[in-house]
């Protein structure tokens, strides 16, 4: 065994650790990995570093830290040690996805048009009417074979037994998946070797998926669709990944202000005039897509997409009004909701969850702030967050206030010590940090997922926050065949 | 092709030419000064405050700075960030319309781009004093580098022909301010010694302005060593086959213009095409002469004005497309010579940030 893991710490009575077991000993499909990692010495670990930020740096991913002075860019924080996930493990995940991704556009659908799962009393109405992110002028649209999440990016736990959990979707422009792309190939610059020990599913094909499945739902009388990449733009904090992706496909990458709309339909300003689109794949919210329609004050939009769209001249990926469905409280009934619309239990176990709309719920959380993690329902990136045992009693009472003057914003949930994996603290030292899964979903004739996802660590010691807007980091993970 | 992609691509080439062209300027006037420190003083001001004459820059620089030397006149053209035209200001355009286009252009000219921004991050004002010709050499090195590159991984079509366009039409400009220089140091010293305007001064004056467009060999090989003004003029303004001559430079633009537009002799479709045409025909049966009874400096400067109108109409025609329903507010937004720079990141980079999940 490698001398960097003699000295790692598992602490496997506090932690479910992803390589050593509770008997102290690595699980089987780490053991090709720590033998190799045995080889190396500190100086070994510190050129591989080299290589692959030296990589990371001439593809220009870095991310850019708002409110700094121009040239502060700094490279996505990335771990050399990567996650393996045996093969078995995966199939449970890719099943327990395709089922939750499957029931969730039916719910969409269903929300967007008869709303029997309202009608049946399975989900409060008041709980989807009254959501910020229900589209009601989109109720009766149909998009192209009825699907309306075509990329998403559900966020995978595993709990102190190491049980896979959900812990929330994301349906409307997750982000993320370069990254999990491009931490495949620098982990091939710098550890050639290793791969040639371990079956690894590969993943590369990820952007020839993304564009078939965009083309499966162009509006159907289009031939040989014009599939388009809308950013809000070279500031966006995932700029990269936009470009990125466009770039991979083959298509357009495309701002604001390249688009226009004429007569319902939307197209390309080029230097030869006017090109129309079919498809336009939007990593802009809702809020911001249409000035028309949504807020005026919006420059980074298209005047007119929503009509266009309305009009079947042009599908949006994602639909709008999906936000709807990865609402954090909405998202305590998709249990209720995949059995509703498939008749089957849920493969993926949610994180328990209580809702501070429901009475009883709330007397339950206020009551033990201390314990527990509260959430906003509509934030994401790990803002709006208490997690009650590091709080203080001051940030517990300012919660408390906040979530009785809104109960229906409110949810909160067991603190979960999620699964450890060892990354490098620096380049001498291995830590256990928390980690966490977004596997990447694309759904257009069939679901689709490439083997393994984007894993994320909370590189602070001890952090139990991944976000990289909160100093997360992310890894290489593995999907191995024996 | 997007008309937007269009553009930065445009500028791109634009800001790396001009940074390279502000790299020969400075070299050679080191050159020039080795070469003359037995006649007259290294820091005599009407050498350095030449080169911001040529800028049109003399207004900004005097805020800035209160004397003409050395170091200020080095500190301006090279690190200044308040000025848009510093070798350090025009990389970090390109790079920055490089970034918004980086799907488009191949990703080894984005290395390239970025490598050399991030070399500039580290040069410190010693360094440069320390080794002028080296630093110099540097950047007119990457700028090669880019081109060769270019050339070698980046499609030989419209794109590219953008490129083109940007990079002659800088460079013709940038030849016809060197020449320029010239006028300025004449004209400052007949004021200042007149003893001194014609004699061995004069004629290394020349040879720098040759050297610093790489054209003293070829030069040579043209007219021996025959160095009198007619002839750097003649070969610098008007000679065919050189590449960095104001001659060449139009016609390889006018070039790169028809072969998007599908203009040919005698029959242009749109107003770049059209300018660019009547100016390379006025070249082409251009004597020296007449550039002399004109007057040098009046007719560098009306060629300095019709390249503008020629940018101009390339913006108007290729990068400003608009229909009806777009407001005229958008295109006055993009005026030439300003690319993704300033005034675009103001208006849109707060909504840019939006959560990204």
């Amino acid at each position: 065994m490698s001398r960097y893991f003699e000295r790692y710490e598992a602490e496997t009575s506090r932690f479910f650790d992803e390589v050593i077991s509770k008997e102290g000993t690595p699980r089987t499909h780490y053991d090709k990995m720590l033998h190799r990692f045995g080889q190396f010495s500190i100086d070994d670990i510190k050129a591989r570093r080299e290589i692959v930020n030296i990589f990371f740096r001439n593809q220009g991913i870095t991310f850019t830290v708002y409110g700094e002075e121009e040239g502060v860019e700094r490279l996505f924080p990335f771990d050399l040690i990567p996650r393996v996930l045996p093969a078995n493990e995966w199939q449970t995940i890719e099943r327990g996805l395709t089922q939750r991704i499957t029931a969730l556009n039916a719910f969409l659908h269903d929300i967007y048009h008869g709303q029997k799962i309202l009608k049946d009393k399975v989900i409060p109405a008041e709980l989807i009417l009254g959501s910020q992110h229900f589209r009601r002028e989109f109720v009766g649209v149909n998009p192209p074979l009825g699907i309306y999440i075509h990329v998403t990016g559900s966020d995978i736990i595993r709990d102190g037994e190491g049980n896979y959990l959900v812990l929330e979707d994301n349906l409307r422009t997750p982000s993320g998946v370069s990254y999990m792309l491009q931490n495949r190939q620098a982990m091939k610059r710098a550890f050639p070797v290793l791969f040639d020990k371990y079956k690894i599913r590969p993943i590369e094909n990820y952007p020839q998926e993304l564009l078939r499945t965009l083309q499966e739902i162009a509006p159907a009388s289009r031939r040989d669709p014009n599939v388009v990449v809308l950013t809000p733009g070279i500031y966006n904090s995932a700029y990269f990944e936009h470009s990125f992706l466009a770039r991979q496909m083959g298509v357009e990458l495309t701002e604001g202000k390249d688009l226009v709309v004429n007569n319902n339909k939307v197209y390309t300003r080029t230097t030869r005039g006017l090109e129309q689109v079919d498809v336009v794949y939007r990593r802009v919210d809702d809020a911001y897509l249409d000035p028309l329609v949504f807020r005026p004050d919006s420059k980074l939009g298209v005047a007119g997409i929503v009509n266009a769209y309305r009009k079947g001249n042009v599908t949006l990926a994602n639909a709008i009004g999906c936000g709807v469905a990865d609402d954090k409280v909405i998202y305590s009934f998709v249990p209720e909701i995949i059995k509703y619309y498939l008749g089957e239990d849920p493969i993926l176990e949610n994180v328990p969850t209580w809702l501070a709309s429901n009475p009883s719920d709330l007397k339950y959380i206020l009551a033990n702030l201390d314990s527990l993690v509260v959430k906003a329902a509509n934030e994401s990136g790990g803002y709006g967050m208490l997690i009650g045992p590091e709080s203080t009693i001051e940030q517990q009472e300012n919660f408390a206030e906040m979530i009785v003057a809104n109960p229906r914003n409110y949810i909160a949930q067991p603190t979960i010590s999620l699964s450890r994996h060892p990354s490098f603290f620096n380049d001498t030292e291995l830590f256990g940090c928390h980690i966490d899964l977004r596997p990447y979903v694309l759904y257009g004739k069939t679901v689709t997922i490439v083997p393994g996802g984007l894993t994320r660590v909370a590189l602070k010691r001890g952090s139990l926050v991944v976000n990289s807007s909160q100093g997360g980091g992310s890894k290489d993970t593995w999907v191995v065949d024996e | 092709m997007l008309s937007r992609v269009a553009e930065s691509l445009f500028w791109m080439s634009r800001y790396f030419e001009r940074a390279e062209n502000t790299a020969r300027f400075l070299d050679v006037n080191f050159n020039l000064l080795l070469d003359l420190n037995k006649i007259t003083h290294i820091e005599n001001p009407s050498y350095w405050v030449a080169l911001i004459l040529v800028t049109s820059d003399k207004e900004r620089f005097n805020t800035l700075y209160d004397e003409y030397s050395a170091r200020t006149v080095t500190d301006y053209l090279v690190f200044n960030k308040s000025n848009p035209n510093s070798i350090t200001s025009c990389i970090g355009l390109a790079r920055e319309n490089a970034r918004s286009i980086i799907e488009s252009i191949s990703s080894e000219m984005w290395e390239q781009v970025n490598n050399l921004y991030h070399y500039l991050q580290n040069v410190t004002p010693q360094f440069v004093q320390n080794d002028p010709y080296g630093f110099y050499k540097e950047i007119k090195n990457a700028s090669h580098l880019f081109q060769g590159i270019t050339d070698n991984t980046f499609s030989h079509n419209e794109g590219w022909d953008f490129i083109q366009i940007a990079k002659y039409l800088e460079r013709t400009d940038n030849i016809a301010r060197l020449i320029d220089v010239k006028y300025h140091m004449l004209l400052s010293e007949a004021q200042s010694q007149p003893e001194l305007v014609a004699g061995s001064e004069d004629i290394i004056q020349w040879m720098a302005v040759l050297k610093s467009c790489s054209a003293l060999e070829a030069f040579r090989k043209v007219y021996l060593s025959k160095i009198d003004p007619d002839n750097i003029l003649r070969f610098l303004i008007l000679d065919r086959t050189f590449p960095r001559s104001i001659n060449f430079s139009v016609c390889a633009a006018e070039d790169a213009l028809w072969r998007i537009s599908g203009s040919s002799r005698h029959r242009y479709v749109n107003n770049a095409d059209r300018l660019i045409g009547k100016l390379e025909a006025e070249l082409s049966y251009t004597a020296i002469e007449d550039i002399f009874s004109k007057g040098l400096h009046l007719y560098l400067a009306d060629l300095e004005q019709r390249l503008v109108k020629v940018g101009e109409q390339v913006h108007l025609t290729y990068f400003a497309y608009h229909t009806p329903e777009i407001e005229s507010s958008d295109i006055e937004e993009a005026l030439p010579f300003t690319g993704v720079a300033g005034g675009r990141a103001n208006w849109s980079q707060a909504q840019q940030h939006q959560q990204q999940q």
